[in-house]
Order: C-alpha cells, then structure tokens, then sequence
C-alpha cells in the first residue's frame, strides 16, 4: 500500500517543457487515470515516477518517501507500458519472472508467483513462448503479469490497451477495474480513451501541456468539465456545441435556439449579453411533441444505432447540425421532421473568449 | 501468489557489486574511450609543434623553432606544388570515376534477386582485400616479364607497356588499382541507398508515361543523393591521404610522378628525415580532410538520423 | 522496369559479365599463381592449363624455400600469426572500451558526449601518419617501439571509432522502454546492460568486431612505421617478402592467397552487416 505525491513537478526536454509545476495527490489505494491527448505529459509523468527519468525540478514522494535519490530499481513500483516493452530475447516465463527474480526470491516461489500471476491472466500455457510468438493480447497480458507478479504496492499502467484490438480492449475495460480491486495497490493509469478512463477511475486527472486541466471524478469530469477543450474530449458521441448570446428575461436566463427558448440556470445570470458556447450531451436532448413546451423543430437526416444506443443527426432550420443519442429500442421518428427539447439544468455553458465554463452559484457552493 | 514478496518502496536495499552514482555512470562508462582520444590527441599536437619548428635529425643541433617558416617554404617548393596536384589529380581521377562506376553497377543490381545479390556479394572481395597486398597482386599481374595484363597489353599492340614503372602510365595504374578496389565501396553504399527508396513515385512516374531517363534524372538521382553525397565524401576524405596502394606499387615513384601527401611525408621522415617538413605537409593535408569530414559528417548524420528513424 | 526487351536483357547480361571479369580475374588469377611452380608462371603466352603443385604452400608453412641456390628461410608464418595476434587484441581492446562508451552515448546524453563521440569520429578520417610520426619517437622514450602493445594502441585508431559508431547505433535501436522495464522490474543499471542491452545488441556487437577485425588486419601504415620485420602483419611482410625471395612468384601468390583468405572468408559470414559497418551506421543495408 502505498500513497503518491508529486509536488511542484518540472521535467524539460531541451528547449520543451513537458511537465510543468505539476502538483498531484494519490491516495493509497486510490486508482487515478491520467487522461489527456498524446503529448500533454502522461507517459513522462509516469517515467518520473517509476525514476528511469529524472524531473528537473520538484519532489516525488512514495508512501511519503522521497524518491529523489531512490534508483528505479529500488522504488518498489510495478509498470506496464503501452508498447508491451517485453524483453525479446527471454520467454514469456522469464519476462513476468524478472521482478521475482531481482528480489532473490527462491526458485519455488518465482515459479509459483509467476504460475499463479499467468493463471488469473488466461497466459499459463503460453509461458514458454517468446514474445514474437505471443499474439498482441498475449503480449499486453504477459506485460500486465509482469507488472502484477511483485505485489508492488504502486502500479503504474501507459495505456496498456492502446495497441491490443478493439473486442480484447472491450473485454479487458470490464476485467482491469476487477482485477486492479481485487490487489487494493495505488494505481496510476494513463490512457486516451474516455471510457477506459471512465471505467477505470476513481479520479481522473485531465492533462493538458504539461499541466493538470482538471481532477475529479469520472461524474465531475463528465458533468462538470472546467473548460471547452475538457468537455469535448469525454463523450461519444461528442459534445453539441452552440454559439450563443444569452439573454436575462424576468425569470432569469435562456438562450434561443431555432428561435425557441431554451431556459437556462438563473445561477448562470452574470453570463447575460456575453458570447458564449452552449455544451448540449447528445443524451441531453428528448424528442417531444410538436406542441411541447420548448420543442425545438428539426429536420431527421441520419440515424445510426450503436450497440446500447441511437444516434440520431438532426438539422435545425438554422443549419445547425445537432447529434442526440437514445437508449437503443426506445421509439423516435427515423426521418422527416421532429422535434426536440433540452433540459436547460443538463447542458453547460462556456466563456467564448477563453473557453472556461460559466459556474453558476450553485457550483461555486459545491466547489467550496 | 502466495509466495511472492513485494519489498518495501523505500527501504534501502543490498546492492551486489558496481554502484556509481546515476551523474557519474555515462562518464565512467566513456572514461577509458576518452582515454584513448587524449593518447592520441597528444602526438597530434606534437605533430604541430614539429611543423613549427626546423627539425632534422640529420642536424640534431639546429632544432629551432622557426614559427611558419615550413609553410612560407612550401610556396617556392615545387615539389610540393607536385604533391599538392598529384594528390588532388589522384583523389579527383578516382573518386570521380569510381563514383560513375559504382553507380551504374548499383542501378544494374537493383532489382533484388538471387543473381544480383549473389553478384553484389562477390563485388565485396576486393574491397575486403588489403590494399597494400591488392597493389601487390596488380604488381604481379603487371610483371614485364610474366605479368598476365603485360601480355593482353601487347595483344592489342601494347608492346612493352611499363604500367606502374613508367611515368606516363604510373598514375593510371595506380588509380586503376584504387578502382579496383575501392568502386565497390560506393557500389554497395548506393546500392543499400536505391533499395531504400520509397517506390510510390516510381510507379506514379510509371503510370504517367514517364520515359526511363527522365525518371531517373528527376526522381532516383535526387533521392539518392544524399547517399551518393555520403559515399563520395567518405571515399574523398581515404582518396586524398591515399598511402597503401602507392606505397606497396611504386614507393612514390618513378621519381617523384606518386608523392601524395602521405606518402612524401613519409619520405620525409624516415629518408630525408626533415621532420619539420613532414609534420608542415600533413597539417596542410589534415586541414583539406578537416575541411572535407565537417561537410561529409553533416551528410552523414542525416542520413543516420534516416536510418535510425529518429530524424 | 516491368518492361524489358530480349536486347536490353542480354546488354544487362554482358555488362554483368565484364563486371565479374574485371573485379574476380585479379583474385582468381593470383589463385592460380600459388598452384604453379616457376617454370609455368613464367611461360608465355600464359596458359590456363598446369599441373597444380602445393609446393609454394608447402614452403610457406614449414618455412623453408628450397631453391636451386640453395635453402632460405622464410618467417611468413611469423607474420600470419602476428596480424592474427595484432587484429584480436586490437579487436578485443576495442570492444572493452568502446561497448561502455557506445552504451554510455546512447543512453546516456551527458554533457561533452558528443563531442568525445565526434573527435573519436574525426580520427577515423585524419591522416594517420600525423599521429603516428610523433608516435615514433614517443613510442622510442617510452620503450613501446615495435612493441605489440604499442602497435595494439595505435590500432585502436582505426577500431575504435568503428565500434564505437556502429554499436552505439545498435543500442540506439534497443526501444529504452524495455531497459525501463528492466529496471522498474527491480535490476541495477549494471544487470540491466549484461542481461538486457547486450544480448539484444550482440549480432550487432559481434558485426562490428568482425568489420574491426578486418580494417586491423587490413591495415598496412600503422605497422610499416612502428614495427621492424618481427612484429609486422602480413601487410607489410608480404612487400618485404618480395623483394627477400626475389623471383619466387608462386610463393608470393601463395601469401597473398594465406592472407587475404581470412578478411574475404569474414567478409562473407559477415556481409549482412557489411553496408552498415561500412558507413559508420549511417546506411542500413
């Protein structure tokens, strides 16, 4: 067991500065997912923790150690990395073997540990292959077994699922968030894909450039998402973003789309008269009656059903292109003409000018 | 996993034998290499201060240091002036045409099939051979007497062709052996380059109708060009400081028609032992390669950079 | 390319011919030379037809040539084993400081890294008797004249650099993640490099010491000026050779044959790496 904290973290690649005043709490036994785009820092932030690299400013303590002068060989931490990063020349046995055998440990338990890591992972009879004759999801789980074997009280997963298929990815996202319970050891996973992120955290840490852009939960990050950027990369399908001015009425707030009102939090009131770029989820919209209060009129032009839900594009008489997911097997109109209406407490609402989100009163009681 | 033991994150463990300390390790490691580069830096500033000095060990008692008087030396020196030519005739007459060669045997070989690359493989031996002893076997094939090129020679007419002995046809026997030799060099080095190209602009040019020689004067030359810009300066950078083949062929002779830089300096040293002199004419030759491997080592990163895909 | 006329296959195919002849017929006539006596060697016209004789090999092995003047002893196989002696040593030396070192700059940028990697480089392409001038006479001072040590360091000129510049590539090639892993998994930098870099890098490793091995024995200048006659490669000895034995040219053809045979036999065990051992590690082959 064992807790992470980074402080004031600075790493430069010559003349880049990849991570930048980093400051980061895990707790023990917490599962914290570093999500971000490719280059915003992830994997080197993971480096720096595991101590292959250096950070150039800043401290790394583990279990309240710090790691300044502690090799990576002595840090006690488990890691699995995107690329697999088997060794080539040992087989599957000695590749998961290699942490047991650093510790000295008899050549029973190194054959126990490793025998009873490669049976929960479905790799026991591929132990004597090389890692050449392993297929990628072999490969990624005689990765993750090597990481496990040790027991170590910190994991650290880059993005293990990147480069296996899409059904072992699906499959491995429900079995990762049992199997990392299952050792209670502190986690810290990396990936790109919102729903690995989602299933796997109990916080998310977003990262941008270096920095963290935003950490909370999977639901706080969902909902709540600090700025445009944020809100855009978690869903699927994306955000529906509209440019909008809103207007102060009498009761509050609205903004028009497709010149019907749509209400809008009257906590959000000091956002009158700004531009400003309303965040509709696709599950946020309904399709109503035409007589619906609110309903919004729009013309059906494609659908597509996914598995568990039904994407549906619509056009406003606006032009504007509108996606609304449904349950799968709920009834909608397929095609022609519709009309929809949006909860204005669901959708979030976003400076234009530096893309941050508008908190309502009601938030800034939350966030303290 | 029972049996399976974690250790503790931050508890100090037992190390078995080396630890050097993580700033300090890359230095180690290069210590002994960097050893060697010092070992060898010296004599190089020794051969500068001979090069400044009157040195002969003929004369032991006048060794005096007489600033760039060798240089000033060279400008009235007609031998030199015959060095300074004969070594850029040589290194121009063989680069050049081991360049065309090497080329035209690269585009004939392209194509990778087991003829060609059987065929590629045995252009290798020469260049595995020494030089010094491929001189020695042209000598032999030379041989007035006995020599099986002396006689195809007078075959066609050439009755008493003297090849490396005569002064005429001493530099063109010499360069015919660096050819031999050396051709399969840049063969190998441009044959490795076309086999690397990327053939999607060949069958573009293909489909388009473009004719044959067009595609390669505007599509191979200029992609092979650093490859070709690499192999020339390389075999430049030898071709320029030539020593064996000249040496173990005519010994700089007949008179003075072979003295290149090497080998004059030599000759200097060890016959005419007027080491001021020799050590002035190698720096002259040590500042044209100094001047050639900047050019040649920036070509030469890049295409390094190519090939280990981290450009 | 897809379209080629029987003309142009059978211009392809003369061209290809004289290449062989010209860059094969020097190696194949000296071949030749060392299975003839005297007497059919200096026959003209030359013929392709002889009894083969092993007699020049036979001279060169036991050292005795026996001619009509009477019985001299030749030392050539004195100077097979010194190139053999010269160019291992050379050989191993080189890889004992330049594997470290290779290691050291590819993993390891440090501050000077580069430039040592370069003026190492740079010796590759300087010429060698402006070090080697000055070396004569400190090698007298320091007792290391016509001494196989001395020779072995001077060789190191000419291996260094190569193994220097061609392993490092190799290492290079070694995705860092892996030795990460290595070390994550709980193993010291040293265990890291025995277990994980060297092994993946050993073909490489044993390319580049093959291609040492045949510029050190190729090499003729080094020990033209820092040996006398008992410490000189074949290189040298072979020149000297001629002009002791006079005109015993089958016997002169039977030593070149003994001591170009083990560079072309390496040559091609090894001619997969040959392309990039050749460039330094620039062209990949």
């Amino acid at each position: 067991m064992s807790t992470l904290e980074l402080d004031d973290v600075v790493k430069k690649f010559g003349p880049d500065t990849v991570i930048d005043h980093l400051s980061l709490k895990v707790a023990d036994g917490e599962k914290l997912v570093l999500f971000g785009p490719s280059g915003a820092g992830k994997s080197v932030l993971l480096r720096l923790v595991a101590g292959v690299i250096r950070p150039d400013g800043g401290t790394v303590r583990i279990g309240g150690a710090d790691m300044a002068e502690i090799e990576a060989e002595d840090r006690g931490v488990g890691m699995a990395f995107q690329n697999f990063a088997l060794f080539p020349h040992m087989d599957a046995f000695d590749n998961i073997a290699s942490p047991l055998v650093a510790h000295r440990t008899t050549r029973e338990k190194i054959r126990t540990g490793v025998e009873d890591v490669a049976r929960l992972l479905k790799i026991d009879h591929v132990l004597s292959h090389k890692p050449r004759a392993l297929s990628n999801g072999q490969k990624q789980r005689t990765a993750l077994a090597r990481a496990l074997v040790g027991q170590p009280p910190l994991l650290l997963l880059d993005d293990p699922l990147r480069n296996v298929d899409a059904k072992l990815r699906f499959e491995m996202r429900i079995e990762l968030p049992r199997l990392l319970a299952d050792r209670g050891a502190t986690v810290v996973y990396v990936t790109q894909d919102y729903k690995e992120a989602m299933a796997i955290g109990d916080r998310i840490a977003v990262m941008r450039d270096g920095r963290i852009a935003q950490l909370g939960t999977p639901e706080e990050i969902y909902g709540a998402p600090e700025t445009l950027a944020i809100a855009r990369l978690f869903g699927d399908p994306t955000i529906n973003l509209l440019d909008v001015v809103p207007e102060a009425d009498g009761e509050g707030l609205h903004v028009t789309i497709s010149d019907r009102p749509v209400r809008l939090p009257a906590a959000l009131r000091a956002a009158a008269g700004k531009p400003c770029v309303l965040g509709i989820r696709p599950e946020s919209f309904h399709f109503v009656e035409a007589s619906a209060p609110g309903a919004i009129p729009v013309e059906i032009e494609a659908e597509t059903p996914l598995n568990e839900k039904t994407v549906t594009l619509a056009v406003t008489r606006r032009d504007r292109e509108l996606l609304i997911s449904r349950p799968a097997g709920t009834p909608a109109p397929a095609s022609g003409s519709a009309h929809i209406a949006v909860d204005g407490a669901a959708t979030l609402l976003f400076d234009k000018g530096d893309g941050r989100r508008i908190r309502g009163a009601d938030d800034e009681r939350r966030a303290a | 996993m029972a049996g399976a033991t974690a250790a503790p994150s931050n508890a100090p463990r037992k190390k078995g034998g080396l630890h050097i300390s993580r700033s300090a390790l890359p230095y180690v490691l290069s210590l002994p290499a960097l050893l060697v580069c010092i070992g060898i830096l010296i004599p190089f500033v020794t051969a500068v201060w001979y090069s400044l000095q009157r040195y002969r060990l003929s004369q032991p008692w006048a060794q005096k240091f007489n600033w760039g008087q060798n240089y000033l030396d060279f400008l009235y020196d007609s031998s030199f002036w015959n060095t300074l030519q004969i070594s850029l005739t040589y290194a121009g007459l063989t680069v050049g045409i081991e360049l065309v060669f090497g080329l035209s045997i690269a585009l004939l070989l392209q194509k990778r099939s087991t003829l060609n690359n059987f065929v590629s493989i045995m252009l290798l031996m020469p260049l595995m051979t020494a030089p010094a002893l491929a001189a020695l076997m042209w000598k032999l094939m030379t041989n007035p007497g006995f020599g099986i090129l002396s006689y195809f020679a007078s075959l066609i007419g050439l009755e008493d062709f003297r090849w490396a002995s005569s002064p005429s046809t001493a530099l063109f026997t010499v360069v015919l052996v660096d050819i031999w030799v050396y051709t399969p060099f840049i063969m190998i080095l441009l044959l490795a380059g076309l086999r690397s190209l990327p053939t999607q602009p060949f069958e573009a040019a293909a489909l388009d109708g473009v004719p044959r020689l067009q595609q390669f004067f505007r599509i191979t030359l200029p992609m092979l060009l650093p490859y070709i810009l690499t192999a020339t300066l390389f075999r430049l950078l030898d071709s320029i400081q030539q020593f064996d083949i000249i040496y173990a062929m005519t010994q700089g002779g007949p008179g003075d028609r072979l003295t290149v830089f090497q080998v004059e300096a030599y000759l200097d040293f060890f016959q005419s032992t007027n080491i001021g002199r020799s050590a002035a004419l190698l720096m002259i030759l040590w500042a044209i390669t100094f001047f050639l491997s900047n050019i040649f080592i920036k070509n030469w990163l890049r295409l390094r950079e190519r090939a280990r895909g981290t450009a | 390319m897809e379209h080629t006329s029987t003309l142009e296959r059978v211009l392809r195919g003369i061209a290809l011919s004289l290449i062989v002849l010209f860059f094969m017929f020097p190696l194949f006539w000296i071949f030749l030379m060392s299975f003839q006596t005297n007497e059919t060697i200096l026959r003209i016209p030359p013929s392709l037809f002889f009894e083969p004789t092993l007699g020049n090999y036979k001279a060169l092995i036991t050292g005795k040539l026996d001619t009509a003047a009477g019985s001299l002893d030749i030392a050539f196989m004195k100077n097979l084993w010194n190139s053999v002696l010269l160019s291992t040593s050379a050989v191993v030396l080189s890889l004992i400081l330049g594997v470290p070192a290779a290691y050291a700059f590819a993993r390891h940028k440090f501050r000077g890294s580069e430039d040592i990697a370069f003026t190492l480089l740079s010796f590759r392409f300087a010429p060698p008797l402006l070090v080697l001038l000055p070396l004569t006479i400190y090698f007298q001072q320091l007792g290391l004249a016509d001494t196989y040590v001395g020779l072995i360091w001077v060789y190191q000129l000419i291996c260094l650099p190569l193994i220097l510049w061609i392993v490092r590539g190799y290492f290079e090639d070694i995705s860092a993640d892996v030795e990460y892993a290595y070390r994550i998994a709980g193993h010291g930098w040293f265990a890291t490099f025995r277990k994980i870099a060297l092994p993946l890098a050993g073909p490489g490793i044993a390319a580049a010491g093959l291609l040492a091995f045949i510029f050190a024995w190729n090499n003729f200048v080094f020990a033209l000026v820092l040996a006398s006659a008992d410490k000189q490669p074949v290189t040298v000895a072979a020149l000297a050779f001629v002009t002791a034995s006079g005109i015993q040219y089958g016997q002169i053809a039977a030593g070149i044959v003994l001591s170009i045979t083990p560079t072309l036999a390496i040559a091609l065990y090894a001619q997969r790496y040959l392309v990039e051992g050749l460039s330094l590690g620039a062209v990949k082959g």
